[in-house]
């Protein structure tokens, strides 16, 4: 089932080096709206890196990135207004421990002039009622679990009405019986439609939930195919070691 | 017999002098006045002091820090090379300030600024705020700049996915958590600061130290406008690490 909706991002010959060492090594794909994409790899591979170029947190070396027809890459762009509509989840939560709960939510709508405080208050009582953290809304983050920090998290970057979603491993940090609370919101994002690109360990995600994925290796996408065809019939080398690893 | 009389006779002549002297140090011809008056003296130039430390220190940790993470963080989205070029501009006056401020003795930069560099201003009292706030500055900024370095860099990177800029980011999560780490630090700077101030009789200040020096100088009697004067400043001191205290429990507070 692959979405043919309008390009939302389009990367193209994108590198990244630290110094000497080369993280990404021109990566060119594109990213419809509705999709949900999966990004997998070893570790190293570069994925981390990738994602984190597309909100510039990663400033690239070459290539370009073109978000809603602006290049972001380019120096003259305000990135600020870009990033307001790249919402971005985190493996540590990096949720802020000096504001509430739903202070984490509301700050960004308000400092950036989004929306009045009364507007950000009640969209923050909605999304925190939708994942039922409504009763937790004083509470600061060092009184919630790992699964609902990384919920906290995701809505955190939902109440700016993002038009697509970046998780960089949104699961990895959390304890095992915590990881299904979160994939169920995530679930549920993609089921509403939201584009989103989710660098994973969870094979099951991806294939239950992405419409494609990709294998990153040495900087390079090696493999980008719809999840059947992905993980039932690899057929690059290194991908089908990697999957024998994992699955 | 004879020695539990002789006792009580030396206790009784101990205290008849310890009256004699004490009206002697503080009352005779209101020698008190010279602590009260050192007191208001030394009170201005740390409070002042204080503040210039503050203002500045943090500006100054804000250029340093800005500078240690721009390239990183690409906070200035590289967008401007004048921009950084300033920014390397004034990291390295701050650096060069800290270099002197730190390398050389307050009583040293108290008399230069005094004698060489304010030499045409005669309140010695400006003087000394000035000395001293541009001394604590220093102090501060590296402390700050400690505490906005000990943060996550997450932290960071949450506040600008986001998409708050620089500033607001470091205003609304950087900075609140900083002060909370430093503010042990800082409080300790203050402490010395205040206690610092000491040496304003280098430049014929009469603040607390001087007063109850110019008391001695008077009486011949040491010991009690010295005791005096020290226990002045440990009751300061403790009032201070009090106020301080109490502000780190608040501010505790509001995250557990």
């Amino acid at each position: 089932m692959s979405v043919r909706g309008e390009v939302l991002i389009s990367v193209d010959s994108l590198c990244k080096s630290f110094g000497e060492q080369v993280v990404l090594n021109g990566i060119t794909t594109e990213i419809r709206k509705g999709e949900v994409i999966a990004i997998i790899g070893p570790s190293g591979c570069g994925k981390s890196t990738f994602l984190r170029s597309l909100n510039l947190l990663e400033q690239p070396t070459g290539g370009t990135i073109t978000f809603e027809g602006t290049d972001i890459t380019d120096k003259s762009v305000n990135i600020n207004k870009m990033r307001q509509k790249i919402g971005m989840v985190f493996q540590h939560f990096n949720l802020f421990p000096n504001h509430t709960i739903k202070g984490n939510i509301m700050l960004a709508p308000v400092k950036t002039g989004l929306m009045s405080k009364e507007e950000a208050s009640r969209r923050a009582d909605e999304l925190l009622e939708r994942v039922g953290l409504l009763d937790r809304a004083d509470a600061y983050p060092s009184q919630l679990s790992g699964g609902q920090k990384q919920r906290v998290a995701i809505v955190r970057a939902l109440a700016m009405n993002p038009d697509v979603m970046l998780f960089d491993e949104p699961t990895s940090a959390l304890d095992p019986e915590m990881v299904g609370e979160v994939l169920e919101l995530m679930k549920q994002l993609a089921k509403d439609g939201m584009t989103m690109v989710v660098v994973t360990h969870e094979m099951g995600f991806a294939r239950e939930v992405a419409n494609r994925v990709l294998f990153i290796d040495d900087g390079q996408i090696r493999e980008e195919n719809t999840p059947a065809e992905f993980f039932g019939n690899p057929k690059n080398p290194r991908l089908r070691d990697f999957l024998s690893k994992v699955l | 017999m004879s020695t539990v009389r002789q006792i009580m006779s030396t206790v009784r002549q101990w205290f008849l002098d310890f009256g004699d002297a004490f009206h002697q140090s503080f009352i005779e011809d209101d020698r008190w006045l010279y602590l009260v008056q050192g007191l208001g003296n030394t009170l201005i130039i740390a409070l002042f002091a204080v503040v210039i430390g503050i203002v500045l220190g943090f500006l100054i940790a804000i250029v340093r820090s800005t500078y240690d993470r721009e390239g990183k963080l690409n906070s200035l989205n590289g967008k401007h090379k004048f921009l950084n070029g300033i920014l390397k501009f004034l990291n390295g006056i701050c650096k060069i300030y800290l270099t002197v401020i730190r390398g050389t003795p307050m009583v040293v930069q108290l008399l230069i600024i005094y004698y060489v560099i304010l030499v045409s201003v005669n309140n010695k009292i400006f003087v000394a705020v000035l000395a001293f706030g541009l001394n604590s500055a220093a102090y501060v900024a590296e402390i700050v700049r400690s505490g906005i370095m000990s943060i996550d860099v997450g932290q960071f990177e949450a506040g600008r996915s986001l998409g708050m800029n620089y500033s607001q980011t470091m205003v609304n999560i950087i900075m609140p958590q900083a002060f909370k780490n430093v503010l042990p630090a800082l409080a300790n700077e203050f402490i010395v600061l205040l206690k610092e101030t000491s040496i304003s009789g280098y430049i014929g200040l009469s603040d607390l130290t001087r007063g109850g020096d110019i008391i001695r100088s008077v009486t011949y009697q040491p010991l009690l406008p010295l005791l005096a004067v020290a226990a002045i400043y440990l009751v300061l001191v403790m009032l201070l690490s009090f106020g301080v205290g109490r502000l780190e429990r608040r501010l505790r507070n509001n995250e557990r």
